[in-house]
């Protein structure tokens, strides 16, 4: 563990000089372009997309679907506010590779301030004490290093991702603090709260979100590739204090042509009232 | 000691933020109206589904600028259609519209929209706000608001959930159908009446 820590921060140490030179405005500028999701493997993902849907809608939706129904609301609360809370160590660490002190200072404070006044983090004191939660990862901290999400990937079970977005999941799972705790037991234990509650607290929060998307999508596979997308952006560009709205202006550059077009206004169109 | 001072520093820079001047106020009020009059109808238990999609719709299509929505999620494939096709699209657009939220507004279940700032972002103004729900009322979801004024109407141009712009999400779907159906703007068109008529 201590050796994993050293090597990363060697490592660190090269990205950080050798992204010196790169301003926040570049960053910045870089993730607007990227903004258009490029997506070269586009057949390939939309073969993985299908299989992770079957894996969801026999697996994943069902057990979801059971969670909501057999804990009441109060313990699917408590659950994912403890979700929330062992995810402060990482991002903590995550604030402190970003140069945000400030934001590191709050995450550990949360962390410790929830753990036990908020009893194992299954409540959340901090909050009213005005520290609020704010979640990074390392796929957020290389974005804000400068280096580009690349290619959008479909990957198997994890399902969207990029090649930042995956090394960053990669480094994660070696690097956060609450995946080392305890003896051999304890930590599978552990991984696996956190994981298998993480997906299926996420997935029966947005049962119907999904259900909707799914049948109603005009290219399901697109929505989704758009949402993550601009999921990730945002994070980033919310990192770089950059208002995402003011991310997504650039995205509204041609709005004005339609603006002006008032020559064809369109039709008085009825409304019929689906029953 | 420490962790005592930070807090209250933190505490004291927080209030110092919401303490500070509305930039756009009419927009904000707009906002809030407009969130005030949809928890009205659907918070409204004297109504029956079909009445709250009356209302709501009615609430909805006098708030946003459905015409412009229409054209920009089209973008470029508006200006090479034909009329037919424009009135085609223009009304299945609507329908479609419209269905996306009906038959959910049942699930409303006491989610209060909070105002929190604004700002200018080109031509537009955002109005930022959040979702609170009752329980869970540190866990808040960030929706933002893209107004646009014209001959001193103002409109919702989009809604940002957590980042995720609808209106850039619904552009992409449609330009990545029409480019795996060559461009065929009727193929999207039997596609959206398709949907339609399933709900």
């Amino acid at each position: 563990m201590k050796s994993k820590l050293v090597l990363f921060f060697v490592l660190l140490t090269f990205v950080v000089s050798g992204c010196a030179s790169v301003t926040k405005d570049q960053i910045v500028a870089e993730n607007i372009v990227t903004q258009k999701v490029s997506d070269p493997i586009e057949p390939i993902n939309r073969v993985v997309f299908s299989f992770n849907n079957v894996f969801d809608k026999y697996a994943v939706r069902p057990v979801s679907i059971l969670y909501r129904g057999i804990l009441p609301e109060f313990v699917r609360n408590r659950i994912a506010y403890s979700l929330v809370n062992l995810s402060m160590p990482i991002t903590t660490i995550n604030n402190i590779l970003q140069f945000e002190f400030g934001k590191a200072g709050i995450s550990s404070a949360r962390f410790v301030i929830n753990s036990t006044i908020g009893i194992l983090g299954f409540f959340d004191p901090a909050s009213y004490f005005g520290l609020e939660a704010d979640y990074e990862d390392f796929g957020q901290t290389l974005g804000v290093w400068g280096i580009p999400t690349g290619p959008y990937l479909v990957l198997p079970f994890l399902g969207p991702s990029s090649p930042r977005d995956f090394t960053g999941l990669l480094s994660t799972s070696l690097l956060d603090p609450t995946y080392q705790v305890g003896n051999s037991a304890n930590r599978d234990l552990f991984r696996s709260y956190r994981m298998g509650v993480g997906v299926i607290n996420f997935r029966s929060e947005n049962i119907e979100i999904f259900d909707d998307l799914q049948n109603n999508s005009v290219d399901y596979y697109a929505a989704v590739r758009s949402f993550y997308s601009q999921s990730r952006n945002s994070q980033v560009s919310d990192n770089l204090e950059v208002s995402p709205s003011i991310n997504q202006d650039s995205l509204f550059n041609d709005f004005e042509e339609f603006e002006l077009d008032d020559t064809y206004i369109g039709p008085d169109v009825s409304i019929s009232y689906p029953e | 000691m420490n962790l005592k001072k930070i807090i209250t520093l933190i505490i004291f820079f927080s209030s110092l933020n919401t303490l500070a001047f509305a930039n756009f106020e009419s927009e904000e009020n707009f906002v809030s109206d407009f969130a005030a009059s949809a928890i009205n109808i659907l918070g409204n238990e004297s109504l029956n589904n079909n009445d709250k999609n009356i209302q709501f719709t009615d609430l909805v299509m006098s708030s946003i600028d459905m015409n412009l929505i229409s054209k920009f999620v089209l973008s470029r494939y508006w200006k090479t259609a034909s009329d037919q096709q424009k009135i085609s699209y223009l009304n299945a657009f609507k329908e479609y519209f419209i269905s996306s939220y009906a038959n959910k507004l049942d699930q409303y279940s006491g989610e209060k929209v909070v105002i929190v700032s604004s700002e200018a972002a080109k031509k537009f103004v955002i109005v930022k706000s959040n979702i609170v729900r009752d329980g869970a009322d540190t866990l808040k979801i960030e929706l933002n608001w893209r107004l646009l004024t014209r001959d001193d109407q103002t409109k919702i141009i989009d809604l940002s959930i957590e980042g995720i712009s609808l209106i850039i999400a619904q552009r992409e779907e449609f330009q990545s159908f029409l480019s795996n159906n060559n461009g065929d703007l009727n193929a999207l068109i039997n596609r959206l009446k398709s949907i339609n008529a399933k709900n």
